[in-house]
């Protein structure tokens, strides 16, 4: 950062104050004369606050729109700036998990359902018997464990992955979360709450997959090695495995659907899950929070106030 | 015999000029005798003795020899030739002899067709009704009477009939009781077929739905202190599940509890004792792996009756949490879109 910045970020201090001081005065006429002096102060307070924020993220779109320092994707930056939502890493993980469901699920539902025609004909007209398709349901599992396996060693060795793991821990905020969205439903109030990186919504998909990976891989192995585990035991894990399947079954149908495919947000298909994007108007509404933090985060590296810290958070 | 034979020469004659046939005293003027036999070029004695008694006591009693023996118009007649049922046994006879889909069943049958092929040993209908001795199916004396069944079909299979007779349902058809199985229970009567053929009873994908014709919720082995719920858990175990998608190799009732050597769970010989189940699970093809904490323990569960204990409350706890999950999720859809419908419309 050149010697002039500090002056700057001064004479930017400045302005806020002196709009502060304007919208106060224009809003003079219009306040009670009894309200107390806090307040009044808690209120200006706020609304240097805000100026600031919003002065970062108009720093910000000008910073990136004519930034000298990032000359080659100058053009596209300008005109679509985009997110990275799920990296490289994340997108594989994904992809490996929708192969190795989509096969145990074809392979797996038709046995909870035998009585139907349409079980027979998946397992003995298409996979030609039960000996293929139970071979293709466990080729399947091994690829569902190894995704389990590879997610556990993301969260513990990947910065990304650790980072991530952290704000996917539920918070008090998110049950706040979840009535204020209820509420913006049922038309009691006039906007949803604003999200950080995992909204409550996401939050729940995920911690699903992860007690139905627990529940599906626990029992599905002693299901697989049954003779090494007493009757009683492979009761219970057949059992488990049978209902959490159609359950996990029914969640996708229902929920990961809705959202991924026919929430008129995204119909008919979100793309994130291949190219691992989001467009600046998609994080604004969606994720304001992480926005913010983002731009913010940006604005200190371009002011040089917090170097070190910013450039580690910026990857 | 000799002092009556004058009348009796008379009768027959009457009886040559009224209908050209022969009565039934003149063949008896031979067949009468108990010492009268063939004997053939081995060596061996065929008696051709026919007592009178039984025949008149027979379903038969009213008709004359010729009836059935056609082929014996003189006499002396050369060997008679084997009778066929079928002269009068076929749909619509006007003798009134009872026919039906079962009688053509047999043709179809694995003895049928043996005798088709032209197997000598194969059994005809005399060889299980009886010959001069055929007697309506539910009189007591009648070889194929349920109780006498198992000994009809041990005179060919007597291996088996040896084997079936210390089973528990050998056993209960000793004493007499009737609900228990005979062979034509499993096997069919006119229609028996190899067990390898689908059609059979007894062919591995049928003998659950065959046991259960008893040992199912509507049969009777709630009278006799079987749980009715048998065959239902078969249908939910994987086994079970494995005979519906066509896999033959996986176990149905047979290949756990035994097939003529069918026994209870307290005898010490009986396959699902505690001390031979791990043998039974452990068969080549099967489990060759278990141990016995794998072979040990309740088989045939019922996830939905309280009897099961922690697998009962799995169950409920998995109904409870997919059908709260499932209602709750699209609760929230439905509001989701119902807002999103309401700011379209105050948009416009």
């Amino acid at each position: 950062m050149d010697e002039r910045t500090p002056q700057l970020r001064q004479k930017r201090q400045e302005l806020i104050k002196d709009l502060t001081r304007n919208i106060l005065d224009c809003a003079e006429p219009h306040i009670d004369p009894a309200t107390p002096p806090e307040e009044l102060q808690k209120t200006t307070t706020q609304i240097e606050e805000r100026l600031q924020f919003e002065a970062n993220v108009a720093l910000s779109e000008v910073v990136t729109r004519f930034s000298v320092k990032r000359p080659k994707d100058k053009i596209e930056e300008a005109v679509e700036r985009s997110f990275e939502r799920f990296g490289k890493n994340f997108r594989a993980q994904h992809m490996l998990m929708f192969l190795s469901v989509v096969l145990l699920i074809i392979t797996g539902m038709p046995l909870k359902f035998p009585e139907y025609g349409i079980s027979r004909f998946v397992i003995v007209t298409i996979f030609g018997g039960l000996p293929n398709s139970t071979l293709i349901h466990r080729v399947a599992a091994v690829g569902l464990i190894t995704v389990g396996a590879w997610h556990l060693g993301y969260i513990a060795f990947s910065r990304v992955g650790r980072r991530d793991f952290w704000l996917m821990i539920p918070r008090p905020r998110d049950i706040i979360d979840f009535f204020q969205t209820v509420m913006f439903f049922l038309g009691r109030r006039a906007s949803g709450p604003k999200f950080h990186r995992f909204s409550f919504i996401e939050k729940f998909d995920y911690w699903a997959v992860y007690w139905g990976m627990v529940v599906m891989i626990g029992s599905g192995l002693i299901l697989w090695f049954k003779e090494m585990f007493p009757k009683a035991l492979f009761d219970i894990a057949r059992e488990a495995h049978s209902d959490e399947g159609l359950l996990a079954t029914l969640a996708i149908i229902v929920w990961h659907f809705y959202n991924v495919h026919f929430n008129p947000d995204v119909f008919p298909m979100s793309w994130v899950w291949w190219h691992g994007k989001l467009s600046e108007e998609q994080m604004k509404h969606h994720h304001p929070l992480e926005y913010a933090e983002i731009i913010e985060k940006e604005m200190q590296a371009l002011t040089g106030e917090t170097p070190a810290e910013s450039s580690e958070d910026k990857k | 015999m000799k002092r009556h034979s004058a009348p009796l020469v008379v009768l027959s004659l009457v009886a040559i000029f009224a209908g050209n046939l022969l009565a039934e005293e003149k063949c008896l003027l031979c067949h009468g005798k108990k010492d009268f036999v063939k004997i053939e070029e081995t060596g061996r004695k065929i008696s051709l003795y026919v007592d009178e008694a039984q025949l008149k006591h027979s379903i038969h009693g009213s008709r004359l020899c010729t009836d059935c023996h056609i082929d014996v118009v003189a006499i002396p007649h050369p060997p008679a030739k084997k009778v066929n049922c079928r002269r009068c046994h076929y749909s619509g006879n006007p003798v009134g002899a009872p026919q039906g889909e079962l009688y053509d069943q047999y043709e179809h049958s694995v003895h049928g067709m043996e005798v088709a092929k032209g197997n000598s040993k194969a059994p005809v209908c005399q060889d299980c009704h009886g010959t001069h001795d055929v007697l309506p199916p539910d009189s007591t004396n009648s070889t194929v009477y349920k109780l006498n069944r198992p000994k009809t079909c041990g005179h060919c299979h007597i291996d088996i009939y040896a084997t079936f007779r210390e089973s528990i349902h050998g056993q209960a058809l000793a004493s007499g009781t009737l609900d228990a199985p005979d062979c034509s229970s499993c096997h069919g009567e006119h229609n028996i077929r190899r067990h390898e053929d689908p059609e059979s009873k007894v062919f591995p994908a049928n003998v659950a739905a065959t046991c259960s014709d008893c040992h199912g919720p509507v049969g009777i082995a709630a009278k006799y202190g079987i749980k009715p719920d048998r065959t239902a858990t078969f249908e939910h175990s994987f086994h079970g599940i494995a005979r519906v998608m066509q896999n033959l190799l996986v176990a149905n009732c047979a290949s756990c509890h035994g097939v003529h050597d069918i026994r209870r769970e307290d005898d010490p010989k009986s396959s699902i004792n505690p001390a031979n189940i791990v043998k039974t699970c452990g068969k080549q093809g099967c489990h060759p792996e278990a141990t016995p904490q794998f072979a040990t323990g309740k088989i045939h569960v019922d996830p939905e009756s309280k009897e099961s204990g922690i697998l009962y409350y799995i169950t409920k706890f998995f109904t409870v949490l997919t059908v709260s999950t499932l209602v709750g999720l699209a609760i929230f859809i439905v509001l989701d879109l119902f807002r999103r419908a309401k700011a379209a419309r105050a948009k416009r």
